[in-house]
């Protein structure tokens, strides 16, 4: 039963997110001791695929995932280490974790503290978010909940991202702002 | 912030860039009512299409958004209580928010007025010797002035938010209180950007225009001093600011700078940030009706971020301010209607589904900062009374009340307003005439003549009624029109809805005596409103016919005047007197335990909405409650009585032997419309009954999708509001057109007087209230059953 709900919420998730003009995929662990390793190698993989021509790449470390997820990302040619403001607003793609994904409107919650993840998320052209699905909750209510996702969400300096940034206020509705101007989300299930 | 997904077509967009040289500052102060009426005129020429576009993709998109909350209505009382909970407990919850800022390791300052709240921003902009701040949107900061205040210290203001870069640039005034530039169509904002920045760019889409604006802006954000937001809450718990927004200037504003300075009004202020959850999901979906907008922080700054930089050493350490700002708000606090606007979180749902406002917009429809309906008492809550005059415009058609996710009276805060108004206005020695002569109650004693005249439509009506034909006439006669024109603002191009003979209390008792069904199983009252006793007697007896027809045991009231003509013309004084001696009429037939049944929407609303305001005490809220439960519209307990007593409407009601046919064209009245989604709300059901007979009945049912007709009440007939009323008539005229354009004609059905009057004006045809519709086909139940 709770396995069912968990795989109605996933399409929920991503039916919502798609909605918010994110692009969505899953990814899933490989059986086996290397499970890990594999399913960041996929990741890696499906970072090319979606951004092929990307030059510079940021990797923010995971505030919660297993850092070993984003090895093979941290091995991708174009990866960058350095921090500066114009290294950073240079980015052409900026990979982060998220610690919630909400089913009914396709959002993701990224952390802003303590590390740079608030600027990779925001100054890159494209942002890509790996978030677990053990981390979906139903409404973005519940992410101010103790019980949900650890009760990070009452304790943490984060952004509710849906979507790449928009504007309508030039007339028509226009995908790409300040913000990133497109966004991926990156399941793991 | 905002999104609008769909692009504006707008029609005529060389005309309005030709016309675009007038400065809507020039309107903005409308203490003096001839601002009020150039604005309307220079909205409706200039700025009518695009606002209209925008503010009614808005209101479509929250209704959808609105449905998928599958806990709405539930949601709604847990954010006004905790928004009422935050405003009883303010003094201790200021207290705590400064704790807790300072426990985070920033600044709070507390600011009694905008001089005192800008200035604070100046000094500490000073003392960090900034040049340059990015300035994310801010009603709080319009309303303070202080990009006047930062300029004037030579320090470079950069709005980040697109809407606030075009006013900027245009020198305009915020025209909505979400998209503060939708007034601005696509075509507007590139012969703005050509003139502006000279370029020979083309310019010419929204990618291109947002493209432009994103260079010039990145580069501000990456070498801002300073970055000041607003905040859309703040919890006191623990010092956590809220921000909503889709462009993602705000984040850059709040993330980038070293220096943050947030600044908003005190009414921000929630206990904690569990309380977050309802307002988080409300706001975005009742402002710009998306399920959630692109980004929305959730900071306690300063952050633990480090800076980023390009030079060598350090970067410099984050520094963060809170500026609360009371300016006005402790009198508003302790005033006890308008300290209900302090609930609101400045979603804006009020204007996009305010019919005027969908019109015109905030440059009409607003004062200097805030705009709509709920505007007017942010305007005198913030400056004065006076500039408050634009909730003139607010015609009290209720759609508001149940599209507010904090549940605000808005309507009511509008009608105090204006009877404030009224009174601060007019001289001593006339408000001392009009007490004399006319006995208007102290309170009312400002309203105009043109207030009085539509106000007391009870008493007119009452000394009309034995002379009707001959009053009817003169009416009629151009002089008379004129004259009525002059004194009263009544524009000559409308007619006065006549005055009829007999009245529907004497017609009734000329009805041949009625065998009541001996046992009925629905036993009512009809109300003999004023408007249907001395306006439209058929109404009424067609009501009877009806309702008779399902077996109902009916009676029919005196006439007494219910308040609703008052009311409209902020007579509160007077609609409450006539308020509580109708509802002691009325307790008679509750007692005897009959429903009450009333033709005219409007005063049904009286009894389902505003009666609220009027009978006071223990007691008194009883009989409110006892009424709202007890009170019906003819056409909603013709279904009910269908329902309860599983009949067939369509061997009652049979739409096919209609003489006019069955294809109709239903619209509903504007308060009918609010006070079936409230008792749809509360008890379930159908949320349109009306609509639900009909079909059963067999009618081939258009309906208008339009939130009123642009009449309400008296509003329409006055000659300032005339246009305007016209304008927001298009809507339903055009609709009426797109319903026949496949199979033809429909015959044109309404429920309230004032629509009747619209759409008789608008399309010259006949129009039919539900009840005489059905009354032609009305079959008594035992001859449709046997």
């Amino acid at each position: 039963m709770h396995r069912l709900s968990t795989l109605a919420s996933l399409d929920a998730f991503e039916h919502a997110a798609r909605e918010a003009a994110a692009t969505v995929e899953r990814i899933a662990r490989p059986a086996g001791a290397a499970g890990l390793a594999g399913q960041g190698e996929e990741l890696a993989r499906a970072v090319l695929r979606v951004a092929p021509d990307a030059r510079r790449i940021a990797v923010a470390p995971p505030a919660d995932l297993t850092p070993e997820i984003f090895g093979a990302c941290q091995r991708l040619p174009g990866v960058f280490a350095g921090r500066s403001k114009s290294e950073l607003a240079a980015a052409d793609v900026g990979i982060t974790d998220a610690f919630a994904g909400i089913a009914r409107t396709g959002t993701i919650c990224i952390a802003l503290d303590p590390d740079h993840t608030g600027f990779i998320s925001l100054l890159a052209r494209m942002h890509i978010a790996v978030l677990s699905a053990d981390d979906i909750v139903e409404a973005p209510r519940d992410v101010f909940r103790r019980d949900r996702v650890g009760g990070k969400g009452l304790d943490r300096n984060f952004v509710f991202v849906t979507g790449p940034s928009a504007t309508a206020d030039m007339g028509p509705l226009v995908r790409g702002v300040h913000g990133p101007h497109r966004l991926h989300i990156v399941i793991l299930v | 912030m905002t999104t609008v997904p769909e692009p504006i077509t707008a029609a005529s967009a060389a005309q309005i860039i030709d016309s675009a040289s007038e400065s809507p500052r020039s309107y903005a102060n409308k203490t003096q009512k001839s601002a009020l009426l150039a604005a309307i005129r220079m909205a409706l020429r200039v700025e009518g299409p695009a606002v209209r576009h925008n503010v009614q993709t808005f209101n479509r998109n929250r209704y959808t958004a609105t449905a998928e909350i599958p806990d709405y209505e539930a949601l709604k009382d847990q954010a006004r209580a905790i928004k009422e909970r935050a405003l009883r407990d303010q003094p201790q919850l200021v207290a705590q928010l400064e704790a807790s800022v300072r426990r985070n390791g920033g600044h709070f300052f507390l600011a009694q007025d905008a001089r005192a709240a800008s200035q604070y921003i100046a000094d500490v902009c000073t003392r960090h010797n900034v040049r340059l701040v990015v300035k994310a949107k801010s009603m709080t900061s319009e309303e303070i002035g202080l990009n006047h205040v930062l300029e004037a210290l030579k320090i470079e203001v950069a709005e980040t938010d697109l809407a606030e870069f075009i006013l900027q640039i245009a020198d305009e005034q915020p025209s909505h209180i979400v998209g503060p530039a939708l007034h601005y169509s696509r075509e507007r904002i590139t012969a703005l950007f050509k003139r502006v920045f000279e370029t020979d760019l083309p310019l010419d889409t929204g990618e291109a225009l947002t493209a432009f604006a994103r260079e010039r802006l990145r580069q501000k954000f990456l070498s801002a001093d300073a970055g000041i937001s607003g905040a859309n809450f703040v919890a006191a718990d623990d010092g956590t600011l809220v921000l909503v927004e889709s462009e993602a200037n705000i984040r850059m504003t709040t993330i980038v700078p070293p220096l943050h300075i947030a600044v908003t009004g005190i009414e921000k202020i929630v206990p904690s940030r569990e309380d977050l959850g309802p307002f988080i999901e409300l706001l975005a979906a009742s402002g710009t009706g998306q399920p959630m907008t692109s980004y929305t922080s959730v900071i306690r700054p300063p952050l633990a971020a480090p800076v980023i930089s390009d030079g060598p050493g350090a970067p410099a350490p984050r520094e963060f301010h809170l500026v609360i700002v009371d300016n006005g708000r402790g009198r508003m606090r302790a005033d006890p209607v308008l300290s209900e606007a302090l609930f609101c979180i400045r979603c804006g749902a009020c204007s996009n589904c305010c019919a005027n406002f969908q019109a015109v917009g905030g440059h009409a429809f607003g004062g200097q900062t805030y705009s709509g309906g709920i505007g007017g008492a942010w305007e005198a809550g913030t400056r004065d009374l006076a500039s408050s005059r634009f909730a003139e415009l607010c015609t009290g058609c209720s759609r508001c009340v149940t599209q507010c996710p904090v549940r605000i009276d808005i309507p009511w805060l509008n009608t105090v307003l204006r009877q404030r108004l009224g009174k601060q206005q007019s001289s001593v020695a006339e408000q001392a005439v009009k007490r004399v002569l006319a006995g208007v109650p102290d309170a009312d004693a400002g309203a105009s003549l043109q207030k009085l005249f539509f106000g007391r439509y009870d008493l007119s009506a009452k000394l009309s009624a034995p002379f009707a034909s001959l009053v009817n006439a003169v009416n009629r006669l151009p002089l008379m029109r004129a004259l009525l024109e002059k004194f009263v603002g009544l524009d000559r191009r409308r007619t006065l809805p006549p005055f009829a003979s007999p009245t529907l209390v004497a017609a009734a008792k000329r009805r041949a005596p009625r065998k009541p069904a001996a046992a009925a199983r629905h036993k009512a009252v009809l109300f003999a409103d004023v408007f249907t006793n001395y306006g439209a007697p058929e109404r009424g007896l067609a009501a009877l016919k009806v309702l008779e027809a399902l077996g109902v045991d009916l009676t029919v009231s005196a006439t007494s005047p219910d308040g609703r003509a008052a009311l409209s013309q902020g007579m509160v004084a007077t609609a409450s007197k006539q308020a509580r001696l109708t509802a002691a009429r009325l307790k008679r037939y509750l007692d005897e335990g009959r429903d009450i049944i009333v033709v005219e929407p409007s005063v049904l609303a009286m009894f389902r909405l505003d009666y609220r305001h009027f009978l006071e005490g223990e007691s008194g809220q009883k009989l409110f409650e006892a009424l709202r439960d007890h009170t019906f519209d003819a056409a909603e307990y013709a279904w009910k009585c269908v329902q309860e007593d599983g009949v067939d409407a369509a061997k009652i009601f049979q739409a096919t032997r209609h003489p006019l046919g069955a294809r109709i064209f239903y619209h509903s009245h504007c308060q009918q419309k609010t006070i079936e989604a409230q008792r749809f709300a509360q008890i379930g059901g159908t949320a349109r009954p009306t609509e639900a007979l009909l079909r059963a009945a067999g009618f081939d049912v258009a309906t208008s999708s339009v939130e009123c007709c642009g009449m309400a009440g008296s509003f329409g007939y006055k000659k300032d509001y005339y246009d305007l009323s016209q304008a927001v008539g298009q809507d339903l005229f055009q609709q009426v057109a797109k319903a026949e354009a496949d199979g033809g004609p429909r015959t044109l059905v309404v429920t309230g007087t004032s629509c009747h009057e619209q759409l008789h004006d608008g399309l010259h045809r006949p129009v039919l209230h539900v009840m005489e519709l059905l009354a032609a086909i009305a079959q008594p139940i035992d001859a449709a059953t046997s």
